[in-house]
């Protein structure tokens, strides 16, 4: 899941104050669970847009709205599209990058995308993985420090925890901590040893 | 006569090196005298890197600089700021300037300093960056390729001390066999825990100079205990610091018999002071160490 957050309404306002005639796009995937950019936050996000005096012609909520097959498929949901002006996307990063793709209008996002996380018992997970594309996590027992550590570190924890809390945010596990206690569950402290290499950052 | 940090590190002496801060901004007439201090008493000078985040002169200039004035710098690189290929390029930059030894570490965290927002690289951490010394060493850079004259560094890396915290031991063994020719510490203030860590790295078989941060006062050595991680101050210190008349003197007094016992434990101890070094010839003298 990628995980977002929203952006405050001030700030969206700010974004479209040279626009009209607006039709917001949501997410039903990562950003519904999020709560922002499923249906009750897309009929929010219209009502207080028109509260603050700007036209919005139509919503849609595709299923992904990082994969929209064409502007076809986005008019079949709202044929209002062919009416506006601009649109605002209520999805992450990537579904505003592939509804810029197939809709030839400005686009706005509302949210910041912060990660590509999860949830877990209930528990909101945020960076679960950095999307290396050189995946070595069952060497730290399925818990990948490139990205739950802030600095990546591949061979250890820093020298900055403490009591096994991050030297970057004292509110969050050190992950080296929750590595350590994986591997010692799963009986391969052995793991801890291996020299590793860094990551090959190849363009992808 | 021994010349250099390497054949002092080889040798039986007991070896002190110092802390020098290069300056945030272009003057540096005070860190240069404040190092003036440390001849005839340091074996080397290390000299930090951005340290806390907080942005200074290039530890590499700044080396340079102490190097013209006659000093053996030990020029400290963080895995914070640059990739692997402004590592190997300051290395080799700074090999060809004369600069001899370095210490490597990972580097606090951007947020920690007064640039929060900058972006924090750490494309390797301190493990790999040792790796990537004894590559350069061997002639070939990280990537394998040949190097038009490679360099040879005398390497060190940085540790904690505290005996309980196996990952932080296992790090450091992982340091010591990707080549560490030596290591500095965090500040000692507890003697017999930094004995329990010797005895556990003993088999590594690498120096250890003992980190060394004289106290100045009762609230410094509070905050050292809650904020600072690896480094306990003992409640009898604590105590010492508390019933002083002048903390300033009792830190220093402090510091000067934590030396004559890391005198029979330790390669040497690392002096760091907050501050600058005016106090550190007379913390040595008092330590009845004798001058080169």
């Amino acid at each position: 899941m990628i995980i977002t957050s929203a952006k405050p309404f001030e700030e969206i306002l700010e974004l479209l104050k040279n626009e009209d005639y607006i039709f917001v796009i949501g997410c039903n995937v990562c950003a519904a669970k999020l709560k922002t950019g499923g249906e009750p936050e897309v009929l929010e996000m219209c009502r207080r847009l028109e509260e603050s005096g700007k036209h919005v012609v139509g919503w849609a909520l595709p299923t992904a709205a990082c994969s929209i097959r064409s502007y076809e498929t986005l008019l079949e949901k709202n044929d209002k599209l062919d009416e506006a002006l601009c649109v605002l996307v209520m999805g992450c990063g990537s579904g505003v990058s592939a509804v810029a793709n197939v809709v030839d209008l400005p686009i706005y996002g509302s949210n910041n995308t912060l990660s590509l996380g999860g949830s877990s018992g209930g528990k909101l997970l945020s960076s679960q993985c950095v999307m290396c594309g050189d995946c070595t996590i069952s060497e730290f027992g399925g818990l990948c420090p490139k990205a739950q550590c802030p600095k990546g570190l591949l061979n250890g924890p820093c020298g900055g925890a403490v009591d096994g809390k991050c030297e970057v945010d004292s509110e969050k596990d050190c992950v080296w901590s929750l590595i350590y206690e994986r591997l010692k569950k799963i009986h391969r402290l052995d793991l801890l040893y291996t020299i590793h290499a860094p990551k090959e950052h190849a363009f992808k | 006569m021994l010349f250099n940090f390497r054949e002092k590190l080889n040798s039986s002496k007991f070896l002190i090196t110092a802390e020098i801060s290069p300056p945030k901004g272009v003057n540096v007439s005070v860190p240069l005298e404040d190092a003036r201090q440390l001849k005839g008493i340091a074996d080397a000078v290390n000299v930090t890197d951005n340290q806390c985040s907080i942005m200074h002169m290039s530890s590499l200039a700044f080396s340079k600089l102490l190097l013209d004035e006659g000093h053996e710098v030990i020029m400290q690189l963080t895995c914070r700021d640059r990739n692997r290929i402004g590592l190997q390029s300051d290395l080799l930059g700074a090999y060809a300037l004369g600069i001899r030894n370095i210490c490597v570490m990972t580097g606090d965290f951007p947020s920690c300093g007064d640039h929060p927002g900058s972006k924090p690289v750490y494309d390797l951490d301190s493990v790999q960056l040792m790796e990537l010394v004894r590559k350069l060493d061997s002639g070939i850079d990280f990537a394998g390729n040949m190097l038009d004259g490679g360099t040879s560094f005398c390497a060190g890396a940085v540790s904690g001390i505290d005996p309980e915290k196996t990952l932080q031991l296992i790090k450091l063994e992982k340091k010591v066999r990707c080549g560490a020719d030596f290591i500095q510490t965090q500040a000692v203030y507890d003697v017999g825990m930094f004995e329990e860590f010797m005895e556990s790295v003993n088999h590594l078989e690498v120096p250890v100079i003992a980190g060394l941060i004289p106290l100045k006062s009762l609230k410094m050595a509070d905050y050292m205990n809650r904020n600072i991680s690896g480094i306990h101050v003992p409640e009898e210190v604590m105590a010492r610091m508390k019933g002083a008349s002048d903390p300033l003197e009792e830190g220093l007094l402090i510091a000067s018999e934590t030396i004559r016992e890391l005198m029979n434990l330790s390669r040497g101890v690392h002096i760091m002071p907050i501050g600058s070094h005016k106090n550190t010839p007379r913390l040595l003298s008092m330590a009845g160490h004798s001058l080169k």
